[in-house]
């Protein structure tokens, strides 16, 4: 590892590692297996820490309203603009009423596990291992779901040229924790996320719980040598998704999903969400060497019928903290080196629309948990507030803090790599504190 | 009641009449001013080969051995793969891009009909007779002729299992190949979700999707505006002159029609907002504009000023929003969006500048005539240039249908198998559809091998059934023959041959050890592209 990516390069998103360097960086593994030739080519942290947290990835699609998942309640703007879906100020006599969190902002119930204000995500806030940060978002002001999500999963904005996510990047750029690990990174989902585009030795993972080519278990070995034969000679990406596949085949064969008993006695949802979280909590505990996992959870596309407090939205975010609040008891409580974070492509409106439910808008809030998050508090940059005339566009939370920023500084003091450069091209991250 | 159907796909009847195959649309008997505008399009589309060919990568992919310092461009995932070197037929070429999986009955017919003559045939789909399948989807699947006062009482799973099974049904069994994958293709690019929408996506595959996927764009673009499943699936129907809800508005612009770099403005798509506040839905799903809730204040969209109106004039004030969906289908950006999005999905993932342009001109020229862009992209020039594409899972799945050819009771074991490998049918939930990007779907391949062993078990009187007969009557090198015609066109590649007759081989030559052989060759590199 001689190449080394440092400030002289920064004009450059890239630099080069070649295959064969890379070769004998991690000697007796196979090139394909460990660097796909269509991807690009990256060059290799030199200063990467050897002790770093592993990854859960959260992507929250559809563009979640971040004022209903952290309500800045303490700013008349908000139940001025949400006539029908605001939700009652702690100190209100409503049985509706939200969970206060530091005077100005409070959860809805639906994010503390109901009215006692105790389960949910408040465990994980009390104990200071969950931060909130709000009005943060990206400065670019698409509000197509689809270019949203795209630029915040590039880690850059409109760069046609870029076609690997960030945490792609991050892990192409240091080397594997477990080197003889086959698998390194799942997304929890039948087609890889954008964000993990990149990454070595990855797959897409709908179910881990039965990753299996099935048939007669004599035959399978016989089977499975026709396989790595027949792709040997396959197209990219073709190829290592199937050496990839055969070789993570046998190492979820030997992981027992069903047996699992989660710690502290959580207990995850039976939702997908919650599936998906408890799969990636039993690889964690395995020890198999997987060193990040993008989990997606849909329905915030929230355009009509809202209803925070008992409706769509309330269902949504409580499958959303509930799960994460099974992994945190599960996991991160019981001190795995583990941080999780979640974003969404953007926020939405501050008014609501006539159909009782609020279109595409701006800054929103993204969350990160872990032992060494600095959490237990809602972080603002210069909170903007929900006057009108401070609205962008006059209609929107404004971005007051560029969620690479929050990621930027996870990626360099939790997961170890500095090369920032290479994971955020061109972006000058600001550190805010996020991590211990 | 149970049906057993043997599909007849692999028995076609290659009589066709010359006449007919000739009688294409724009052909030389009207020669109107759409058809001269068209031939001016093709004679273009030959100008075009040797810039196409020019860009046509090398088989292998390429590894860069290079000094480390130097800094290699990015290579993108969906770097154009060219096609297997036994694919060096293009009529084969053809088939495979015009139909859901090659089989031996298809290959002969394009042999027999010639490259446009095979176009034609399958462009020209009504004059196919395709009794024997639709007879098949009205018995099984009835629910979806019925209209959505009916189909309101009827059980939600009833409905999603109906309309996913006939779909798989006629994607794997109609004759009419090339009109069922543009059904595919406009379904995603009308996406719409089950789950939210229900019962209402009977009428809108039914109406919108089926009646136009061969038609003009403009007409279908105009028929899922007026489609009531539409409408509430993008928000439509909850939108109010008080307070609209942008949703619809900013679709139709981004995904439907112009495209996201396609020169609209945040702006624009708030006054059409305004200009479709009204477009919603009555009783059981009735498409319906309602002047009550309409906003009859001037609006200016995408530049074009519709002065106010007044609530008297009723149900006229729907023709405001007509007027833009008028602008929308003559905009030049649709005719490059749609145009682009075409060649991705029949001829290249990565089109060139003169491809896009070229067909995005036979869509101004034509009116947005859906068989004429085919027609001019399913060039015998162009295709056998154009890099193989990755089979999305239901094209794959259909492809094992049409090369296996079960006895099919029950399609119920392949809609549980859709979601198994990703692919849930009407079940993607937000309005971009299905991707159609090999990045997406590469990674997911232990799901297909898994489907293969499962498809080539399959020997259920109830459900689907396996008939390996043939495949058991000769020696296992007449098996490993028989898989090459029927799964691969006669085109097997050598490395597949090698290791399925070594496989074959291996073991006791039983009905479990072809199955496994026929598993395998479904699980195959090569089954998964066309």
């Amino acid at each position: 590892m001689d190449d080394q990516h440092d400030a002289d390069c920064g004009c450059e998103e890239y630099n080069e590692l070649s295959r064969r360097q890379f070769l004998t960086a991690s000697a007796g593994i196979s090139a394909a297996a460990l660097f796909p030739a269509w991807l690009p080519k990256i060059v290799m942290s030199k200063n990467y820490s050897s002790t770093r947290d592993i990854i859960v990835s959260i992507f929250q699609r559809g563009g979640a309203d971040g004022l209903s998942l952290c309500v800045p309640f303490a700013d008349p703007n908000y139940y001025t603009s949400r006539s029908t879906i605001a939700i009652p100020r702690p100190d209100s006599s409503a049985t509706t009423k939200g969970i206060n969190l530091d005077g100005f902002f409070m959860f809805p119930q639906a994010m503390t596990g109901g009215a006692a204000g105790t389960g949910g995500l408040m465990p994980a806030f009390a104990a200071k291992d969950l931060l909130i940060v709000h009005a943060t978002g990206q400065l670019n002001n698409s509000r197509s779901h689809f270019d949203a999500q795209r630029y915040m999963e590039v880690g850059k904005p409109v760069d046609p040229s870029l076609v690997t996510g960030w945490l792609g990047r991050h892990l192409a750029s240091i080397p594997p924790l477990n080197p003889s690990a086959p698998l390194r990174a799942l997304g929890v989902a039948s087609g890889l996320q954008k964000t993990l585009v990149g990454a070595p030795k990855t797959l897409p993972i709908a179910d881990p719980t039965n990753y299996t080519i099935g048939g007669s278990a004599t035959t399978q070995p016989q089977r499975v040598a026709f396989l790595q034969g027949d792709y040997a000679a396959a197209d990219e990406p073709l190829h290592s998704a199937a050496l990839d596949a055969t070789n993570t085949v046998s190492l979820l064969k030997s992981v027992n999903f069903t047996g699992y008993v989660p710690a502290n006695g959580a207990v995850y949802p039976n939702s997908s969400f919650g599936r998906a979280l408890r799969s990636v909590a039993v690889l964690i505990k395995a020890n198999v060497g997987i060193e990040a996992a993008q989990v997606d959870i849909g329905g915030w596309d929230t355009h009509s019928a809202e209803d925070p407090i008992a409706g769509s939205m309330f269902r949504t975010m409580q499958d959303f903290s509930n799960s994460i609040a099974a992994f945190y008891a599960d996991v991160i409580a019981t001190g795995s080196a583990v941080t999780l974070v979640s974003v969404s492509e953007f926020g939405r409106n501050v008014r609501e629309n006539g159909s009782q439910g609020t279109d595409h808008g701006r800054g929103t809030v993204m969350f990160a948990m872990g032992k060494g998050i600095a959490g237990g508090r809602v972080l603002t940059k210069n909170w903007p507030g929900l006057a009108h005339e401070v609205l962008a566009d006059g209609q929107d939370l404004q971005v007051t803090v560029d969620y690479r920023d929050i990621l930027a500084e996870i990626v360099q003091n939790r997961l170890g790599n500095p090369n920032l450069g290479v994971v955020f091209p061109t972006w000058n991250p600001t550190m805010l504190g996020v991590t211990r | 009641m149970r049906i057993t159907t043997r599909a007849k796909t692999q028995h076609p009847t290659l009589d066709t009449p010359a006449e007919q195959v000739n009688d294409a649309e724009g052909g030389t008997e009207r020669p109107s001013r759409r058809s001269f505008f068209f031939f001016g399009a093709l004679a273009a589309a030959t100008l075009v080969p040797k810039a196409a060919r020019a860009q046509a990568p090398s088989r292998k992919r390429r590894i860069v051995e290079k000094d480390p310092i130097d800094v290699a461009p990015e290579v993108a995932p969906t770097e154009s793969v060219a096609a297997f070197a036994e694919w060096d037929s293009p009529l084969s070429r053809l088939v495979r891009r015009a139909t859901l999986g090659i089989t031996k009955a298809e290959v002969a017919r394009a042999n027999q009909l010639g490259w446009q003559g095979y176009l034609n045939y399958q462009l020209n789909y009504t004059r196919i007779n395709d009794d024997a399948v639709e007879g098949v989807v009205a018995q099984k699947y009835p629910l979806l002729a019925q209209t959505s006062d009916l189909l309101f009482s009827a059980s939600a799973t009833d409905i999603r299992n109906q309309l996913t099974e006939g779909t798989i049904y006629r994607a794997a069994f109609s004759q009419r190949q090339l009109y069922h994958r543009m059904v595919e293709f406009w379904s995603d690019h009308f996406n719409q979700d089950l789950d939210k929408v229900g019962y209402l996506l009977v009428a809108d595959q039914r109406d919108v999707i089926r009646k136009n996927a061969l038609g003009r764009f403009p007409d279908l673009l105009k028929a899922s505006a007026h489609s009531a499943s539409m409408m509430a699936y993008l928000d439509q129907s909850a939108s109010r002159n008080k307070a609209p809800n942008q949703n619809y508005a900013r679709e139709i612009m981004e995904l439907h029609t112009l495209g996201v770099d396609g020169g609209y403005t945040q702006n624009d798509v708030a006054e059409l907002s305004r200009v479709l506040t009204g477009w919603t839905i009555q009783g059981r799903g009735t498409f319906v504009f309602n002047p009550a809730i309409h906003d009859w204040g001037s609006k200016v969209v995408l530049g074009v000023t519709i002065p106010a109106g007044s609530p008297s004039l009723g149900q006229d004030g729907i023709k405001e929003g007509e007027q833009m969906l008028d602008v929308l289908v003559n905009h030049p950006s649709t005719a490059r969006f749609i145009a682009t999005k075409m060649l991705r999905w029949l001829l290249t993932p990565d089109p060139t500048e003169t491809q896009i342009s070229t067909i995005a001109s036979v869509y101004r020229a034509t009116g947005g005539d859906i068989k004429a862009m085919i027609r001019a992209i399913l060039n015998d020039t162009w295709l056998p240039a154009a890099p193989m594409k990755l089979k999305r899972p239901f094209h794959f799945l259909a492809s094992a249908l049409r090369s296996t050819v079960p006895t099919v009771t029950s399609l119920s074991p392949m809609n549980s198998q859709l979601t198994s490998l990703g692919h849930p049918i009407f079940s993607w939930d937000t309005p971009d559809g299905f991707p159609d990007k090999i990045e997406y779907w590469a990674g997911n391949i232990v799901p297909r091998w898994a489907f293969g062993t499962t498809m080539s078990n399959l020997n259920s009187a109830t459900t689907l059934l396996v008939d390996t007969t043939t495949y058991r009557a000769g020696s296992p090198d007449a098996a490993v023959d028989l898989i090459d015609q029927n799964f691969f066109g006669g085109e097997m590649p050598l490395v597949t041959r090698t290791g399925l007759l070594s496989y074959i081989k291996a073991g006791t030559f039983t009905d479990a050890r072809v199955r496994e052989t026929i598993a395998l060759a479904i699980s195959a590199n090569a089954f998964q592209w066309y």
